[in-house]
């Protein structure tokens, strides 16, 4: 060894002593946290995909704190999904297992659980539209509940003492309810509560509008509704709040919705749906003329039941006054002589109180005519009214004139059946001793008794020998 | 128009219904059947009176609960639109 160190030192151009290779430039281990990492994870999914729109089908739905926790999955994959109770309440139908949805949302991370999910801020069934859906879903929900139940709806009052208006100050609805009920019953009134009928405001504000109309005192109908629309423009009225708010009416309610061919959840609910704002009004107003009618008819009923009544009175009397035991009868007779003449007056005023009725029609009809702006309709409106005015007056008055004859005969029959005129035709009345009753059997009286035989002038008074049975 | 002896409207309606099915069964005596006659025309009249009765009158209840008179505007035709 030591040789080696002997050796002459060579002159060498020394080597440039290589240079150690560097070092590899040491790992740097940049060691994260499980929270760091699930961070930029997070963020890397939130900003590509704040906002994603997907298509997949509900499973595992179950709500907690009012929050909504799902699956979303195909055949393939499936992805954790959650929605906020604020987000959840937005929407009009309630999910469910199964159902085939659209969801809109953020992917975000779940740091607790490591797990990546959907922040859903909308939700809509798929094809079938979110608002149809909703309808149908509540309809369904109400009708086994009940509120659609025919017993429920209850009859529109005979003559509305108020009528209640539920609606916008704004729309043409109002304007309708209002120029029909003018035209149809000018003395009608009328109670409006305005209501925003569109928006998201709208079932609030009409439910809130129901409650307050129902107490104001002495309104006993209410028409609540809108013009017509696109179904969103009508949506408020197939809320549930609208549809409750109707159930709860202690008095019936006319929905009067748009066009005839959207039938809302509040036409379902109401007692009567009118199809739109104006038959509303003449839903209410038709009762009325009814009314009218129904009187009248029940007035001339009740005149010729009586009528038939004292006729065949008056038929028995001349029966009775042609068969020998008659005198009994004498009395009753004259009663109901007495009954003619109370029937005269009651008939005459009647006839009176009939023509007068109509003449207040005739008036009454007057005073809308008057009240109508001279349009197109006018003429033949008015040329129909005239001649329907003459026929209620003509028709009165004949009525009134046939009462009249009709009564004239029945008494003049009774006249001829007064007691003094039987009397007058050799006939006699016999009366017990105190004249408390007429002897109208032989054995009612005995012998040694009292009896007075009224004749057609002047009278006896008489002891009865013998009482024979005949 | 107060006759103490008839309820409502409706209650009229019914009795008259009644009275007119009474009459017309006819086996009431002459002075029942007047007797019920005279009532039915009190309640015709009373119902007649009741149609003419209402008040015309249209008013507007606001938010704090209080009926106003609606706008004039409100009630009156627009002018014509054609």
């Amino acid at each position: 060894m030591s040789d080696l160190f002997d050796l002459p030192f060579e002159e060498e151009p020394a080597e440039p002593e290589p240079e150690r290779p560097p070092a590899p430039p040491p790992v740097v281990r940049r060691i994260l946290s499980v929270t760091e990492l699930t961070v930029r994870v997070r963020d890397l999914l939130e900003s590509q995909f704040f906002e994603v729109w997907i298509e997949g089908e509900l499973s595992n739905c179950r709500s907690s704190n009012g929050h909504l926790y799902f699956k979303l999955k195909d055949s393939q994959a499936q992805l954790q999904g959650f929605m906020f109770r604020s987000t959840l309440r937005y929407l009009r139908f309630k999910p469910a297992d199964g159902m085939h949805v659209v969801a809109r949302g953020k992917i975000t991370v779940y740091e607790p659980r490591g797990e990546y999910q959907l922040v859903c801020e909308h939700l809509e069934p798929h094809g079938l539209g979110a608002l149809q859906l909703a309808f149908d879903q509540l309809k369904k929900r109400l009708q086994a509940e009940g509120l659609f139940d025919a017993a429920r709806k209850r009859p529109l009052p005979a003559l509305p003492r108020k009528i209640g208006i539920v609606t916008s100050l704004d729309g043409a609805a109002i304007r309708d309810i209002i120029k029909v009920l003018q035209r149809r019953h000018p003395n009608a009134h009328l109670v409006i509560r305005p209501s925003r009928v569109q928006g998201e405001d709208a079932a609030p504000d009409i439910a809130t509008g129901l409650r307050a109309i129902s107490r104001v005192p002495g309104v006993d109908v209410v028409i609540v509704g809108r013009g017509g629309g696109s179904i969103e423009d009508l949506w408020a009225f197939n809320e549930e709040r609208v549809a409750r708010a109707i159930a709860r009416m202690p008095m019936p309610v006319i929905s009067a919705v748009g066009h005839e061919t959207d039938t809302t959840i509040a036409d379902f609910v109401a007692d009567v749906r009118a199809p739109t704002p104006s038959a509303a009004a003449e839903l209410v107003v038709a009762r009325k003329d009814e009314f009218w009618a129904h009187i009248d008819r029940l007035r001339d009923r009740g005149h010729a039941a009586v009528q038939r009544r004292v006729q065949m009175a008056s038929r028995r009397a001349h029966l009775v006054g042609g068969r020998p035991a008659f005198a009994g009868f004498a009395g009753r007779l004259a009663m109901r002589a007495r009954f003619a003449g109370e029937l005269a007056h009651a008939l005459a005023r009647l006839g009176r109180a009939a023509v007068a009725v109509r003449e207040r029609r005739v008036q009454t009809a007057d005073r809308q005519l008057a009240t109508f702006d001279v349009g197109r309709r006018l003429a033949g409106i008015r040329v129909r009214l005239v001649s329907a005015d003459g026929r209620l007056t003509a028709g009165a008055h004949r009525r009134h004139a046939r009462a009249d004859a009709r009564l004239r005969q029945t008494i003049g029959r009774l006249e001829s059946l007064s007691p003094l005129a039987v009397l007058g035709r050799g006939y006699a009345v016999c009366w017990n001793a105190d004249r408390t009753r007429v002897v109208r059997d032989a054995a009612t009286v005995a012998p040694g008794d009292g009896v007075h035989v009224k004749l057609a002038r002047g009278e006896l008074e008489c002891d009865v020998r013998a009482a024979k049975d005949s | 128009m107060s006759d103490p002896s008839i309820k409502d409207f409706e209650a009229a309606i019914a009795e008259l219904e009644s009275i007119v099915k009474k009459l017309e069964e006819g086996d009431l005596s002459l002075e029942q059947s007047l007797e019920l006659y005279e009532r039915g025309v009190t309640l015709s009249r009373y119902c007649h009176s009741r149609l003419e009765a209402a008040e015309k009158r249209i008013e507007i209840l606001n938010e704090r609960g209080e009926l106003k008179p609606a706008p004039a505007s409100l009630a009156a035709d627009p002018p014509s639109r054609g």
